[in-house]
């Protein structure tokens, strides 16, 4: 009864809910968004970009604005330069990917570096601070997650089309190359948005583990992508949950999470 | 009547070299067409070039009428890639939802779909006798089964202009006279004009009303009774080529009837 009460009485806590609400919400277009990553091999993109970020962190905390801004314009800058070195033959796509994650990571090195550290806010952006979010960080991250989901709604049979097959796309008339460009676009804010959630180390997960489980359900292309924002969702509300019950590390217990509802649903679809 | 397709002095580069030299044909509407020709001819490069997806070096294209460059039309085009069927097992994905994909186009990007959309898929699944595996996943089909699924998808939006490159490589013999049947078929009920690369010269010369031999060089032919001129083959495949047509009778009736 007691472990109860306590379980009702965190609820009373704005903070608490003010972090159910923005993670909820980061995990469900994480998830969305990782799901097309991960159909389009691309799931390490996550990780270097978000590792890009920290330059951004870096010079937002340096120069005194938001640090999410930061991280915005780092991963988009991050994502196309991507793209573009791929495009233009530079380099493949994981060697292109390894080029911007060590430029944007030292450059953030540098800075801190520069501004002899900036102590406990760096690491909030390393590991991530859901229970820390402001009301303001939470508006932000609000209208950035409806307007991610409101173009992946729009846009669902373009995006599939585009992922399933490019030059199928290019020739039934689709803008592939913009779709590609907004798409990418929406994959570093959707990175900069689960910074704040659960930290560039560990972002890549919140990406790809909840659209790696829905595959494994082996169902049809939109069922898929209900169960991977679904998969999503209950990691990162349960993470919360049990991380200010035990009082331990918010994005370890969402990625301890997710990870474990991989190796459920993967188990109990091969021995069930 | 306006050709479908005009092609006059199309010269294509893959790479260094010219994959096509000063090509020039026409494809009638309804016409059934059969792309032949050695390998590296330039078959594949020829149908990329019609569908605006390789760069010309020199000469024009007119599909339905309209300069390639200008065409806006594609939605009445549908395409079934030599690598169609090579896909991710994995991609979750059904077969409904793969030929619902056929109706995406640029007219109607953004919209959500429509009762006819889904109307539309269901009519092209009945037509390719797959209507039974619209919820199966596509990774889940055989050769023969994914080819129709994809055939389907390049059906669903009504096309006036079916291109096909390769359908049929891996699968049996009884499969594929199945699928150039059908094939026949919508050629002649729907008037479906259909272009398809193939190394079957038997099916070619049996379901088909013309033959385009490829290799740099275009030559094409009206085939007439099963056959076409020995020279038009021997342009193609070489001075050596002889095409022995044992007996002068099509495959394709199967004794109970089947279509």
């Amino acid at each position: 009864m007691e472990g109860l009460e306590i379980l009702t009485s965190m609820f009373d806590y704005q903070f608490v809910r003010m972090a159910l609400v923005g993670g909820a919400l980061a995990a469900i277009v994480s998830a969305w968004i990782g799901l097309f990553l991960i159909l389009r091999k691309e799931s390490m993109l996550v990780d270097g970009v978000a590792h890009t970020a920290f330059g951004g962190v870096a010079v937002g905390l340096l120069l005194g604005f938001d640090p999410m801004l930061g991280a915005v314009a780092v991963s988009a800058a991050a994502v196309l330069g991507i793209t573009y070195m791929r495009r233009k033959g530079m380099a493949q796509s994981d060697s292109a990917v390894a080029v911007m994650m060590a430029t944007g990571f030292s450059l953030g090195m540098i800075i801190v570096s520069l501004a002899n550290g900036f102590n406990v806010d760096l690491m909030t952006y390393l590991f991530g601070s859901i229970l820390t979010v402001s009301r303001t960080d939470l508006l932000v991250l609000s209208a950035l997650a409806l307007f991610i989901i409101g173009f992946m709604v729009f846009f669902y049979k373009e995006m599939l089309a585009i992922t399933f097959d490019e030059d199928g796309a290019r020739l039934q008339g689709l803008p592939v190359q913009a779709m590609t460009v907004a798409f990418n676009l929406l994959v570093a804010v959707t990175i900069a948005l689960s910074i704040k959630v659960i930290g560039i180390i560990l972002v890549v997960a919140l990406m790809v583990l909840p659209g790696l489980t829905a595959l494994q359900l082996g169902r049809s292309f939109k069922a898929t992508v209900v169960a991977s924002t679904a998969f999503g969702t209950i990691a990162a509300l349960a993470g919360i949950v049990l991380s200010v019950l035990f009082n331990v590390s918010t994005s370890g217990v969402i990625v301890f999470t997710a990870a474990g509802i991989f190796l459920f649903v993967a188990a109990y679809q091969r021995l069930g | 009547m306006e050709p479908i397709i005009e092609v006059k002095g199309l010269t294509v580069r893959r790479g260094p070299t010219e994959a096509l030299t000063n090509v020039t044909f026409e494809v009638d509407r309804g016409d059934y067409v059969g792309i032949v020709g050695p390998n590296g001819g330039g078959k594949t490069t020829l149908v990329l070039a019609l569908l605006g997806l390789l760069p010309r070096a020199s000469g024009s294209i007119r599909i339905m009428g309209q300069d390639i460059d200008t065409f806006d039309q594609w939605e009445k085009v549908g395409y079934v890639s030599q690598f169609a069927i090579n896909f991710d097992p994995q991609f979750p994905l059904t077969v409904r939802e793969l030929v619902g994909l056929g109706r995406v186009n640029r007219r109607n990007i953004g919209r959500f779909r429509t009762k006819e959309d889904w109307e539309s898929v269901g009519s092209a699944l009945e037509l390719m006798g797959i209507a039974e595996l619209a919820d199966r996943r596509i990774g889940t089909l055989s050769g023969g089964q994914r080819q129709r699924a994809f055939v389907a998808k390049a059906l669903v939006s009504d096309p006036e202009l079916l291109v096909l490159d390769e359908p049929v490589t891996g699968f049996d013999p009884v499969t594929q006279e199945r699928f150039f049947m059908q094939l026949a078929n919508l050629n002649q009920s729907k008037g479906l004009t259909i272009l398809i690369v193939s190394h079957d010269l038997t099916a070619v010369f049996c379901r088909m009303s013309r033959v385009l031999c490829v290799n740099r060089e275009v030559h094409g032919a009206t085939i007439v009774d099963g056959t076409v001129p020995d020279d038009v083959l021997k342009k193609g495949y070489g001075e050596h080529f002889h095409f022995a047509f044992h007996e002068h009778k099509c495959r394709g009736e199967f004794a109970d009837g089947r279509p």
